[in-house]
């Protein structure tokens, strides 16, 4: 195999398909190591820990040699990060994809027209028009490896598999990283070898929703509190990578379009005819796995977050469903610095 | 609420009556805001909720009382009564790390001060917060909501979408409230914008003049709140009271600060709440804060034979939309048209449209040798307001402003 | 049988010994210093000594507070949350709101009908509203800490302290001394202002306070200037229990002996 041609991207919301039809390999750029502290310098202190690790990793060159970067319009700070990328390193080809906020029919259009701009563009940057029977091959292998993320989970969060969530994050994080086809490889064997009915612990069962989480270890430090994760609703965890569903009358990219909107969403997308509807679906989702409580794990700064964790809370606790709030950086120091909080929470729910 | 809007109407109308010399464009924009207030309040007209960029051309045709939430922040705020908001919001679990323009409107919302809407409608420009905002409100009042996705560039097929959208949001609005948009009346609103539009754009020129014919307050939030008026002919006399008094100005040699030395620009929205800034500029280093960065017309007159068209590129025009190079291209082009020496950016906390381009904005401006103030305030939340440290930072800016002249 | 409760926070180390009808035998608060098996060590031969039993007579230990991890000879570490939460239930009965105030952190822990824990929030980022603020305030103030408790008394209320953060209101403090405002003004104000703080932690818990059974633990319960403050600002009234340092370390007590019970059940 050639060389791999890397794009990098930065949100659960970029249709990878696309990049893969394009001939490249998606990079997404994770917000792991230490915690921020140069971004701030360059855009401001107060944009979330996710955008600011990002734009640290480009800073200190921590990307694998790029083809060029994909953006998505999914919130204020989003934005300014890719206003910062095209400042820091002026050379790298830049995408921003603009992501409409609701899901009705207009913007599943507006969306459709972006992917097909989204598509000129790599073609321009790959030197090949990119063929529709390209694309339709990729959404296949997308949704095969949606398909194996979901499996693994279902299998997880009902005791049949022998790994640690920690182990299942490590694997999340390959798949947004590496080729789409040797993905689809790991996952395949990783869950041939790991699935077995696994030992009962007296871990308590724990629903987790956020934003961006994608520290391994934080996994491991979760259950030494005493919690067992037993499904997550996290852009960098289960809902990473949306499936499409490919209607026969339409086009590729306006299938692609509708998963992309429809999707279990970000709270950065909303209903416009049911408010905070897609908060209160996560205590629903949480409700159906039959845990005993919830966490919410947001980083600091995340408006999108910020202004809809009440309504979630209140849906919660409506539905008397234990919820514990925490903030942080994605760091382990900062997780660490819940233990407290946790532990009681688990405590509580004994 | 509506009895305090009355209040400043009767005081101010009084003082112009006794007084007619007394009647100053400021004078005559605080009025007109009181009675849009007291309109929101007085429930006697359908109130819409809307995003910053949102058409209020088309709202006022159809005497649907329509405002952008974050006035009630910067309302709250100047009137000293925001803490308690701020507080209740923070008991709802609205983290304080959000803009406390928006914080302050769901803790006014859940106190039962937020007039009741019959429509929301958000903008996705400039800001996230906006958005969630208008979520929180619909759930609140059990409303549902419209939102005009501001798309990232100003291309054909961004403004024909748009235009659309804003299309629908009409006939959104007609469904919600009952009310048609009469063609005569659009049109009409339309004509009201435009001269509207073009008084203002002369207004803003004699601005430019050196030195400034007014002082730091008199157009202080005025480009974002006189939106709130387009279309309407109360719009047009405020335009024209700036006009007037402004060449009359002009003609006589009259200087806004007396002895201008400085000459600043202010990025954003002002500080909203009382504070000695403006004054101690203007006292201390009679430093003039010449132009404010929404100050500014970015679009082109609607066309009446295709309003939408037109609308939706107003919408687009406003220099917080898209990447940050464009607003940056557009506060350079103020430093030029405006003469100025400096910039005082407040960098609102919890603003990650404004804020978060801090650095950038600093970068820009300094390659035409425009240095700029990062305040690093709250700008509505007066609790956190460290009145020494702001000082010695603006007076040591101030310094340094004035060793560069000299 | 005895069962030790050790509570191990960033400034005292407390310990409450009780025998098997929860009877407390003996307790002890040192400073935890900067080495804290000292001070665990020291906690434990202090109640052992008091009690005139030795370390073979205790059936179980739960250890709490942060240093929870570091009590060698537990059997188990519990939260101080849910200690501090058995701790005050049985001190009263129909208690649904605990407050507690310690030197570095404060918390607000809600009960439902049973006594057992709903919800809780916890303030461990800001200084404003712990014991550590009120120190820095009688620093500026150049009084003694365990005197400030009494020196609001017939302040009329009239300072109202603008800062919430504990560096302006450092600043501010120096102001209004300096602006000759009484002692006993200012004393109020910070009372105020703690409360303030307080009650807005509260009231992410519970909208409506005024109708809650409230108790208040920790240091700054001692202080009835700040726990009227407080009371006051949340228009019910406060138990404080006889000895609001070590609720604690008895929960923690209480827990270990309730675990060895299920142990050998
Ligand atoms: S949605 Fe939140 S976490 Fe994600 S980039 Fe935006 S602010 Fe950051
Ligand atoms: S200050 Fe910033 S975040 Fe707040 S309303 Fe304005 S643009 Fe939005």
């Amino acid at each position: 195999m050639s060389k791999k041609k890397y794009i990098g991207f930065t949100c659960a919301y970029t249709p990878l398909q696309i990049l893969d039809a394009a001939g490249f390999t998606p990079y997404r750029i994770l917000p792991i190591g230490d915690p921020p502290d140069r971004a701030g310098q360059i855009l401001h202190d107060n944009l979330c820990p996710n955008i600011k690790r990002i734009l640290d990793r480009a800073l200190d060159r921590d990307v694998p040699p790029l083809e060029g970067m994909v953006f998505v319009n999914s919130c204020d700070a989003m934005r300014r990060l890719a206003d910062a990328w095209r400042r820091i390193r002026p050379r790298d080809r830049v995408f921003l994809i603009d992501l409409p906020v609701t899901t009705e029919e207009h913007s599943i259009s507006f969306l459709k027209d972006e992917i097909a701009r989204l598509t000129g563009t790599l073609g321009e940057w790959s030197g090949n028009e990119i063929a529709t029977d390209d694309i339709e091959k990729s959404i296949k292998k997308y949704n095969r490896l949606a398909a194996l993320i979901t499996e693994l989970n279902e299998k997880f969060s009902s005791n049949n598999m022998t790994c640690s969530r920690k182990e299942i994050q490590a694997i999340f994080n390959r798949a947004v990283t590496e080729p789409i086809d040797s993905s689809i490889e790991f996952i395949s064997n990783f869950i041939t070898e790991n699935d077995k009915r696994s030992n009962e612990s007296d871990a308590v069962p724990v629903y987790i929703f956020g934003n961006v989480l994608p520290d391994p270890e934080i996994f491991s430090f979760f259950e030494s509190c005493g919690a067992k994760i037993v499904s997550d609703d996290l852009c960098t965890g289960s809902r990473m990578i949306p499936p499409v569903d490919i209607s026969e009358d339409n086009s590729p990219f306006y299938s692609m379009a509708k998963s992309l909107l429809m999707r279990t969403p970000c709270l950065r997308t909303m209903d416009n005819s049911k408010p905070h509807r897609f908060g209160e679906d996560i205590v629903q989702r949480a409700k159906a796995r039959k845990v005993s409580g919830m966490i919410g794990h947001t980083v600091k700064f995340c408006d999108p977050y910020l202004l809809r964790l009440p309504a979630i809370r209140e849906t919660a606790l409506k539905e008397e469903l234990p919820i514990l709030l925490l903030e942080g950086d994605c760091t382990m120091r900062s997780i660490g610095q819940h233990r407290t909080r946790i532990e009681a929470f688990i405590e509580m729910l004994r | 609420m509506q009895q305090y809007f009355e209040n400043i109407i009767n005081g101010i109308e009084k003082t112009i009556r006794e007084d007619p010399a007394a009647a100053s464009p400021r004078k005559k924009f605080a009025l007109e805001i009181s009675k849009l207030g007291r309109d929101l309040y007085a429930g006697r007209r359908p109130v819409a909720w809307c995003g910053i960029v949102a058409p209020f051309e088309i709202l006022n045709a159809m005497d649907i009382t329509s405002c952008f939430v974050e006035f009630i922040g910067a309302m709250l705020s100047s009137t000293g009564a925001v803490a308690t908001f701020l507080e209740g919001a923070e008991q709802s679990g609205f983290g304080t790390d959000g803009c406390s323009y928006h914080r302050s409107v769901l803790g006014a919302a859940e106190k039962g001060i937020m007039p009741k809407p019959e429509v929301l409608i958000g903008t996705t420009c400039p800001c996230t917060g906006g958005i969630a905002v208008i979520e929180n409100l619909a759930k609140i009042f059990n409303k549902e909501t419209f939102i005009l996705h501001i798309p990232q560039d100003e291309s054909s097929e961004n403004v024909r979408f748009l235009a659309g959208l804003i299309k629908d949001m009409v006939e959104f609005v007609e469904l919600r409230t009952g009310i048609k948009l009469n063609r005569n009346r659009f049109l009409e609103a339309i004509e009201n914008s435009n001269r509207m539009r073009n008084i203002l754009g002369e207004v803003y020129e004699m601005a430019r003049k050196v030195p400034s014919p007014f002082n730091g307050k008199e157009l202080n939030n005025f480009g974002i709140v006189m939106s709130l008026f387009l279309g309407t002919k109360r719009g047009i006399e405020i335009a024209e009271t700036y006009r007037r008094e402004f060449s009359r100005r002009i003609e006589s040699g009259h200087c806004g600060v007396p002895g201008e030395k400085i000459r600043l620009m202010w990025i954003q929205n002002r500080v909203q709440f009382k504070n000695s800034i403006v004054q101690m500029l203007e006292k201390e280093y009679n430093a003039a804060i010449v132009i404010d960065e929404l100050n500014s017309i970015t679009w082109q007159p609607i066309d009446p034979d295709d309003p939408y068209t037109g609308i939706a590129r107003r919408s687009l025009s406003i220099p917080f939309n898209g990447p940050v190079t464009r607003r940056i291209d557009h506060l350079k082009k103020l430093c030029e048209l405006y003469k100025v020496d400096g910039a005082i950016n407040p960098n609102n906390w919890g603003c990650r449209q404004g804020a978060g381009s801090r650095g950038l904005i600093e970068e820009g401006l300094k390659e035409i040798g425009v240095p700029v103030l990062n305040l690093e305030v709250d700008c509505i939340d007066s609790r956190n307001f460290a009145e020494g440290q702001i000082r010695t930072r603006l007076e040591a800016f101030m310094e340094m402003l004035e060793n560069k002249r000299s | 049988m005895y069962y030790l409760g050790i509570d191990i926070g960033s400034l005292s180390c407390d310990a409450v010994l009780i025998d098997h009808s929860e009877r407390i035998i003996a307790s002890s608060v040192v400073p935890t210093g900067a080495r804290n098996r000292e001070a665990i060590e020291r906690v434990t031969e202090d109640v052992l000594r008091s009690a005139g039993i030795s370390h073979e007579d205790i059936t179980s230990i739960v250890s709490t507070g942060y240093g929870r991890n570091r009590v060698e000879k537990r059997d188990s570490a519990v939260t101080e949350i849910t200690c501090h939460g058995r701790g005050v239930m049985a001190q009263k009965d129909g208690i649904d709101l605990l407050i507690d105030i310690g030197g570095q952190d404060s918390k607000a822990i809600l009960f439902d009908e049973n006594g057992a824990i709903k919800d809780f929030a916890m303030n461990d980022k800001c200084a404003a509203g712990t014991g550590r603020f009120l120190e820095a305030m009688a620093r500026v103030l150049q009084v003694d800490i365990n005197e400030i408790s009494r020196l609001d008394a017939g302040a009329k209320g009239s300072v109202t302290l603008s800062s919430m953060c504990t560096v302006f209101a450092e600043s501010e403090v120096v102001s209004l001394i300096a602006e000759g405002i009484e002692v006993n003004e200012i004393v109020r104000g910070l009372n105020k202002a703690i409360a303030s703080r307080t009650v807005s932690m509260v009231k992410r818990l519970a909208r409506n306070t005024s109708e809650l059974s409230a108790a208040m633990s920790g240091g700054v319960a001692r202080n009835s200037g700040v726990v009227r403050a407080i009371s006051e600002a949340m228009g019910c009234g406060i138990f404080v229990p006889p000895e609001p340092d070590t609720i604690g370390a008895l929960g923690a007590a209480l827990i270990a002996k309730e675990k060895s019970k299920k142990m050998s059940a």
